[in-house]
């Protein structure tokens, strides 16, 4: 499908005829003056210029070409390039002299004197040209209507259940769907996974943990026949559930612990990882999920205790800006941060990469620059800052309060530096800074990482571009010209706040603040399906290990198509038709017969789909690093379940908390966590990547984190059954894998084990623990 | 760490596997999109594993792998490659092609003190500051007409490293194993050294949207035992033996494992990848040992963490690391904003036998002619003086230098102005830079593509050409 009308092809010596001011000169113009343009201009152009800006060119640079006479005198991006009998106002003219330090041409050096004498003599006669017969495509505008007709742009209903022929095998109705295509592709599903192997896989699915060795015992023992539903509803209700599904969104949000060293440094980053969480277990709705984090602060019914939602936006990459430099440079910095909030939206809860647009008009999809500008206003309208976590009435004697603080710290730093020092005046500022401490309500409330409704403006801090540059944040919000290629400093029209035209029939531009609300609603309202499609299919993702679209942040033309159209717009609409529920989408899912099949198939039917496209069988997955370091501490009984609060370096000793915990730094990141997958933190990440290194290897062999949950297991087994070997392997077994040792696995261990003194015994206990920790079994779940 | 990198991957056929599976991995890393790797019914390629072997260029290469010693914080050209005898006639003036915008304020134009000699048989003038650099001038091609974007330590080493100011894109080392894989999988493929760390420190070795295995292993070579450059190189309790016999243990339970579920590639990647990093602990305990140096060759690089990296990047060209990143030291040593004259000479002395040592090495063992050496900071200095003795930040026009992997030597490229003070012939943008090593390493900048986020990233962006001027 294409979204661009079909091009129009002019008959260029006839548009060149009718309109362009340089028809005139040209008429002027006979033989003679174009031999004159043959032999003296079009040479150096041809040298000079050609490579770049003519049909010739691998990209015509700048949209300009200079090969043809009508293009020549239209110009590129930054306007009409030759103004015939005027060198001075030729742009052309401009760029090859070198007068403009931002267009500077050919890039590579200045041409010869006499070259640009030439081009300015020639351009001084009038421009002679001669015309050419070509034809030239039109650039043709996107053509909205037919944009919209892109499957991912649909509304959204549910499907009748398609006909099967197994009548027995579905539980839901995402069965139905899955069946019907196993059928057509000639496949059956894969037997159901017993209790034990269920229990593991839904256990790191919703909670990011393993189960104990008793809730495995109950479950398999459990003699009712809804066993597996009520397990599921109790992981559901678990608070690790947030715990776990918060990662993957704080993936998608990339958050960090901490931001750029140049900003304030009193917020808590994690009271937005903390307020994803609680969301997350208290079931919010998708749709005011999304509104809290972009805007909660312009929401009447949400108050301060949402702050920190804002923290996806207010923990935003910041770029920094040396105020030394001229304007011009600053203004590309900050269009940079623009295009990241854009990038981080737009795929986030969209799935479009509107940010392509920011240049040109999207090559793929129906986006356009405008629409690009008319989002990237939205974030040029506010500004990152830290908010509290009380109301801005309570917290205005509270910002005067810290003021004065401030002030009375600084003074007495001061006198402590005198000599001698003056301890009674000491003792008396230091009694009224307490005072004023322990007298003002909410002195020590926190400060989240938030936005502001404030525009940017980059001046210059005076006259010239030496003077440097200001950064001028104002109340009102402001609309965003083009920046023509992308280029601050090259302004196009202005466009208006407003939502993606594809998207919205005839957007209206927002009106209340930055539009940031506005925007959010849109995202749920007019783009409702899109939104809706884009998060089951990241949801399925995270239960099967590949989504029903593989290109989880692009449902764009680039993207795959859906394996399951109707099964994804039937999840869809009725997740929305539900309130948005996260947690019935997962019940549902989980509860499926397609999530409950076993992952051990003979390889010859492997064979038949090996990507398994058709699901017709459960994908053996690897857990990812905060999966498997969990485990590890649960095996261990070493885990700290502790919610929420301030991270902790993952690899400080006797850190025993959730890998959630574990601080994220962008420009620091933990080295454990770096070689582990973790996704760079700077950039919104849709999917973990899996690789297998040899430094993880040696992670395996000697990093601390085994070393010493590997003694603590050994020491916990040992201690349980003190006196019989056998039993205390089993216990391992169970704590490891959530199953008992089989004859070889207990031989082997009985081998390794072996007769031994005391104290190598508990070594060899230690180093068979280590092995059980870093082999396989430990990190696929099946 | 990058080798060997396997990733699990749902979407190609089993061919990957077999000896053919160099080009592919490529495009199969494109075909993917921008979430990358899916688990599950896995397929798998190896990076650089020995059944796959090192991924193909897109045509001969001339370099295989490359050294770059980075001078963090910024050298002066006209100090040491790029000599302005105008300086002295116009001391203290600051005439209009001088009047260019820097980050800081500066004043009048500061003439170099330091001498220039033309030098081997090309006559390449060199500075007296770097004499024994001088002796390798004929196989030094002089980059005089570099520029860059940004007069600003963060966003220039980002630029001179990701080749944008952003902080989210990939660093070059990464692009090189994306393109290249590593040709010795018992050792990371991309090594950045620092005795201390360089201003915004990791991002500039990251690997942002590339799998994060061709991300830069940093080592902090202040101490040069090799177990603490190395993570987790050594285990702190048991002697290799017990830890072989507990690897064995190990993988009779992966065997036991993988038995009960017929093949599974994901799992038998990570079972070869724990040998993997058993063999490296021994592999790279001796790459990373100076000791086992000859006292000669020790004497031959000099003392201090400059001559220690030089040697270290030696000893990792020679065992196949594909790129080698030395930063010259801890914060930004070259950033002479005040006392400029006191400070290059002791910089520079610090740097001159190692480097000359280095290159004299690298030639003696055959290793020269497609190793690629480059040396330059992330701007240069301007030839103006900030507060009468120092030189402030220059991105209008500064010198690198490159030798070795197809580079012709005894060669300048490009002019700056009168002052050195801007490039304006035969102009070297940073993206200009990375396209033509690229080349050398047998890459085409603009084929070098990754899709993410809707669109084909490179690290020369939209931007980049290959000055084929300097390539032997």
């Amino acid at each position: 499908m294409n979204f661009r009308s079909l091009p129009n092809l002019l008959l260029f010596f006839v548009a060149l005829i009718l309109a362009t001011p340089a028809v005139a000169a040209e008429q002027e113009h006979g033989p003679a003056d174009w031999e004159y343009f043959e032999k003296k201009v079009r040479p150096i152009l041809h040298k000079r210029c050609y490579s770049c800006h003519s049909s010739d060119a691998k990209t015509v640079h700048g949209g300009l070409r200079l090969d043809m006479a009508a293009l020549a005198f239209k110009g590129g991006d930054t306007g009409p390039s030759i103004v015939a009998g005027k060198p001075e106002s030729s742009l052309l003219l401009t760029a090859i002299r070198y007068d403009d330090e931002d267009l500077q041409m050919p890039p590579k050096g200045k041409l010869p004197d006499e070259e640009i004498a030439e081009l300015a003599n020639w351009i001084k006669r009038g421009a002679p040209y001669p015309p050419t017969t070509e034809t030239i495509q039109d650039d043709s505008e996107i053509d909205f209507a037919n944009g919209r007709t892109f499957w991912s742009f649909q509304p959204i209903d549910e499907q009748p259940l398609p006909e099967v022929q197994n009548k027995e095998w579905s539980r839901q109705r995402i069965d139905w769907f899955v069946l019907a295509a196993m059928e057509r592709e000639k496949l059956k599903p894969a037997p159901a996974a017993n209790r034990a192997m269920l229990i593991r896989r839904v256990y790191f699915d919703l909670i990011g943990l393993p189960p104990t060795p008793e809730e495995v015992q109950q479950f398999v023992d459990d003699p009712r026949k809804d066993a597996y539903e009520l397990l599921v509803e109790r992981l559901l209700n678990s608070p690790h559930f947030g715990e776990r599904w918060a990662r993957h969104w704080l993936d998608l949000a990339r958050y960090t612990d901490k931001n750029a060293s140049w900003l304030s440094k009193t917020a808590q980053a994690h009271l937005y990882r903390d307020w994803v969480v609680t969301a997350l277990n208290d079931d919010m709705p998708y749709d005011e999920f999304i509104h809290r984090q972009l805007a909660t602060d312009m929401i009447a019914e949400t108050g301060a205790e949402d702050t920190p939602a804002l923290g996806f936006l207010g923990l935003s990459p910041n770029y920094w800006k040396e105020l030394k430099l001229p304007c011009e440079i600053i203004k590309v910095i900050v269009a940079d941060e623009w295009e990241e909030r854009v990038d981080a939206v737009s795929r986030t809860f969209l799935g479009l990469t509107v940010a392509c647009a920011r240049c040109h008009d999207h090559k793929f999809d129906p986006i356009s620059t405008e629409d690009y500008y008319a989002m990237a206003g939205v974030f040029a309208s506010c500004r990152i800052t830290e908010k509290p976590l009380v109301s801005t009435e309570h917290f205005e004697p509270v910002k005067a309060a810290r003021a004065k603080v401030d002030g009375l710290v600084k003074e007495l730093a001061k006198l402590k530096k005198q000599k001698p020092v003056p301890q009674e005046k000491v003792d008396e500022l230091s009694a009224e800074i307490e005072s004023i401490k322990s007298s003002t309500p909410n002195f020590n409330v926190a400060m989240a990482n938030a936005v502001i409704e404030e525009s940017l403006y980059i001046v210059r801090a005076g006259k010239k571009a030496q003077d440097g540059t200001r950064l001028d944040y104002r109340p009102q919000p402001r609309d965003l010209n083009v920046f023509i290629r992308g280029n601050p400093n090259r302004l196009g029209a202005p466009v208006p706040r407003r939502f993606l035209t594809v998207l919205s029939e005839d957007p209206k531009p927002f009106s209340n603040g930055s539009g940031r609300l506005e925007l959010a609603r849109a995202i749920t309202n007019q783009a409702r399906p899109l939104t809706a499609r884009v998060i089951v299919n990241r949801i399925w993702k995270e239960h099967f290990g590949n989504g029903l679209v593989s290109t989880l942040s692009n449902f764009g033309q680039q993207g795959d198509r859906p394996s399951h159209p109707k099964l994804l717009d039937d999840l869809a609409a009725r997740f929305v038709k539900q309130g948005w529920s996260l947690k019935r989408l997962h019940q549902e899912i989980v509860l499926s017969a397609t999530y409950r099949q076993t992952s051990h198939v003979p390889s010859a039917q492997m064979k038949v789909d090996p990507n398994n496209k058709w699901l017709s069988r459960m994908n053996r997955r690897r857990l990812d690093v905060e999966s498997w370091r969990d485990a590890m501490l649960v095996a261990s009984g070493q885990l700290d379940r502790k919610l929420g609060g301030a991270s902790s370096d993952v690899e400080l000793a006797g850190n025993l908390r959730r890998t959630l915990y574990a601080t994220i730094h962008r420009r620091d990141m933990s080295k454990m966590l770096q070689i582990h997958d973790f996704p760079d933190p700077t950039a919104h990440s849709p999917k973990r990547m899996h690789t297998t290194t040899a430094l993880q290897g040696l992670y395996v062999l000697n990093g601390h984190l085994l070393a010493q949950q590997s003694e603590a297991l050994s020491k916990r087994v040992r201690e349980k059954s003190p006196a019989d070997i056998k039993s205390q392997i089993g216990s391992a077994y169970w704590l490891a894998f959530s199953r008992p040792p089989n004859e070889r696995e207990l031989n082997l261990a009985l081998e390794f084990l072996g007769p031994a003194s005391e104290t190598e015994h508990t070594a060899k206990w230690n180093r068979y623990a280590h092995a059980l920790l870093g082999c396989n079994e430990f990190l696929f779940v099946d | 760490m990058n080798q060997p990198l396997i990733i699990n991957d749902a979407s190609q056929s089993s061919s990957l596997q077999s000896g053919g599976a160099s080009v592919s991995r490529r495009q199969l890393l494109q075909s993917l999109g921008g979430g990358l790797a899916m688990v599950g019914a896995a397929q798998m390629m190896s990076a650089t594993g020995s059944a796959a072997g090192p991924l193909q260029p897109h045509f001969p290469p001339k370099a295989k792998r490359v050294i770059h010693l980075f001078m963090n914080g910024g050298p002066f050209q006209a100090d040491l490659f790029d000599p302005k005898p105008a300086l002295v006639k116009y001391a203290g003036q600051r005439p209009a092609s001088a009047d260019l915008v820097t980050e800081r304020p500066t004043g009048g134009l500061l003439p170099s003190p330091f001498k220039f000699k033309p030098r081997g048989e090309s006559g390449v003038p060199v500075s007296e500051l770097l004499p024994k650099l001088g002796d390798h001038i004929d196989d030094i091609c002089v980059l005089r007409s570099l520029h860059a974007d940004n007069p600003n330590h963060g966003p220039a080493l980002l630029q001179m490293n990701n080749g944008t100011i952003l902080p989210t894109r990939p660093s070059m080392g990464a692009w090189f194993l994306y393109g290249l894989g590593s040709e010795n999988e018992n050792l990371p493929g991309y090594i950045v050294m620092c005795p201390g760390r360089p201003v915004r420190f990791s991002i500039l070795w990251n690997s942002a949207f590339l799998p994060t295995a061709y991300q830069g292993t940093y080592i902090n070579h202040s101490k040069i035992e090799p177990d603490k450059m190395v993570p987790y190189l050594q285990n702190a309790k048991w002697d290799r033996q017990t830890q072989r016999e507990q690897l064995d243990l190990m993988q009779k339970l992966n065997q036991e494992h993988l038995k009960q579920r017929e093949s599974d590639q994901a799992l038998t990647a990570r079972i070869q990848s724990l040998e993997t990093a058993f063999r490296m602990q021994s592999e790279a305990s001796e790459a990373f040992d100076l000791n086992r140096e000859t006292k000669q060759t020790r004497d031959e690089y000099g003392s201090g963490h400059f001559a220690n990296g030089c040697l270290l990047a030696r000893r990792m060209v020679e065992r196949g690391v594909r790129f080698v990143q030395l930063y010259y030291g801890n914060g930004q040593p070259w950033d002479t904003h005040s006392g400029h004259n006191d400070k290059v000479p002791k910089l520079c002395k610090t740097i001159d036998q190692p480097i000359s040592a280095l290159l004299g090495d690298l030639k003696r063992r055959g290793l020269l002619e497609d190793t690629l050496v480059v040396w330059g900071g992330e701007f240069g200095r301007t030839p103006t003086s900030e507060n009468g003795n120092g030189r402030d930040h220059n991105h209008h026009g500064f010198c690198m230098w490159m030798a070795g992997g197809g580079v012709k030597g005894g060669m300048t490229y490009g002019e700056t102005d009168e002052f050195g003070f801007r490039a304006v012939h035969d102009k070297m943008h940073v993206h200009d830079l990375h396209a033509t090593i690229l080349h050398l390493l047998g890459l085409d900048h603009e084929k070098l593509t990754f899709h993410y986020a809707g669109r084909d990233y490179r690290l020369t962006d939209v931007h980049g050409q290959v000055v084929n001027k300097i390539i032997s």
